[in-house]
């Protein structure tokens, strides 16, 4: 037999589906050992079956592998090669989810000393506007202090001009009527120099007494009104104030700075 | 496709002989799905198909020394050993042959429709070419495959003379290495 005849014959066709009998079988499996060209018909015939096959494939329960591979009497782990055991799916699922923890605890971390480190400022910042508030209400209560003192309704206020020692300068007396107290606004002095303080006199019948020292250790304190001495019951014509050296003396040795009659 | 499985096939064959089971691992991987659906296609029973599967691949794991590659494909060998199967549960379990099936075009194409299960992705572009097959083409292969059928009960069902079965089969197979070139 010719072979384009075994080609063309519809045999092959019925072997490599598995309807042709066992006779028909035998010899076209005799046929394609005979002849390299009938083998390779054959063959082309079966991919195309499998072609066709494959097209109508359904795939069957994904579990269903495991139960195959089990009733080989497979140990375990065996399965594993590629990777499609479910385990190993597992594995590298659980691995992301390691990797993934440890990335949160990471930033967690992170975050926890990045918050350390801002609550530290924080509190550093807190103290400090805490301290700064202290520091406000002393001003406010001395500012109001002063204000009590312009405000007061026996309250005589006495200009202290400059003198030709410091023509620049001025200075406020506030002169309680009933009281005899006295208080002076020394925040348009200038600095003391080191060693040198402001005195403040009053003139009692054309002599000078004394009034006290201006302490202005701290520069805010200039700023503030002060309280001098009570002058009392004595009538005083004016107040002046000289610069001395630090702690005063009994009668003026220094230049006068500023003066004001009553 | 065939491409790419000739050369993995005789690596595969060898491995297979040796009893390795990750070869026998990509052998399921790989085929699986195919087997399943020749068994589906007969037995029209998820739960049933799929036990007979789990017996054809044990059958195959154990009788593989039987398998001779200078008789034909992995795969020929691998769908005679499922087929006959089947065929065996159908009987032993007293199962009709759904014959009725096979009658028109219609209704084979209303069987592959409702078949449950996932269809291999990457088939989808080959079962476009192959449902582009003439009906009276794909109710021959579909018949040798998928009934159980001989030639003999082919031809009666048909209606056609034993020699056309023959004639038919080859035209439609020459059809289809068409279609797959």
């Amino acid at each position: 037999m010719e072979i384009k005849d075994i080609i063309s014959s519809g045999l092959l066709e019925l072997h490599a589906t598995g309807i042709a009998s066992e006779a028909e079988s035998r010899q076209v499996l005799a046929w394609a050992s005979q002849h390299p060209e009938v083998k390779q018909e054959l063959n082309v015939i079966e991919r195309a079956m499998e072609a066709y096959l494959m097209s109508h494939a359904i795939e069957p329960a994904p579990e269903l592998k495991q139960l195959v591979l089990k009733k080989l009497g497979s140990p375990a782990g065996l399965v594993t090669n590629n990777g499609i055991a479910p385990v190993v799916k597992m594995n590298s699922r659980w691995k992301y989810v390691a990797a993934a923890s440890i990335i949160l605890l990471l930033g967690s971390a992170a975050l926890n000393m990045s918050y350390f480190g801002k609550m530290q400022k924080a509190e550093t910042a807190y103290e400090q506007k805490q301290q700064e508030l202290l520091a406000a209400n002393e001003q406010l209560q001395g500012v109001n202090e002063d204000m009590g003192v312009v405000r007061n309704k026996y309250s005589q206020p006495v200009s202290l001009d400059g003198l030709p020692a410091a023509p620049e300068a001025a200075a406020k007396i506030f002169w309680m009527k009933n009281t005899g107290e006295v208080y002076i606004d020394a925040s348009n002095l200038p600095e003391a120099p080191a060693g040198m303080q402001y005195q403040v006199w009053g003139i009692v019948d054309g002599k000078p007494v004394d009034g006290g020292m201006i302490i202005t250790t701290k520069n805010e304190d200039k700023f503030r009104i002060h309280k001098m001495k009570s002058f009392g019951n004595l009538k005083v014509q004016a107040f002046a104030v000289t610069l001395e050296t630090t702690g005063g003396n009994p009668t003026p040795k220094g230049d006068m700075y500023v003066m004001g009659k009553m | 496709m065939p491409e790419t499985q000739t050369y993995s096939e005789e690596e595969l064959v060898l491995r297979l002989r040796n009893q390795d089971q990750a070869a026998f691992s990509y052998l399921y991987d790989n085929y699986a799905a195919a087997l399943n659906g020749v068994i589906y296609r007969m037995i029209e029973d998820t739960q049933l198909a799929e036990d007979v599967l789990q017996e054809a691949f044990i059958k195959i794991w154990n009788n593989f020394k039987q398998y001779d590659d200078s008789k034909g494909r992995l795969f020929t060998w691998m769908v005679n050993i499922t087929r006959n199967l089947t065929i065996d549960t159908l009987r032993s379990k007293g199962y009709k042959k759904q014959q009725k099936i096979f009658r028109d075009e219609n209704s084979v194409s209303g069987l592959k429709d409702s078949a449950s299960g996932v269809e291999k992705f990457d088939t989808m572009g080959l079962r476009k070419q192959v449902d582009s097959l003439k009906p009276d083409q794909k109710v021959i292969i579909d018949l040798a495959y998928f009934s159980g059928y001989t030639q003999e009960e082919i031809s009666k069902e048909m209606g056609i003379p034993l020699g056309t079965v023959k004639t038919r089969m080859r035209s439609a197979i020459i059809e289809l290495k068409k279609m797959l070139q």
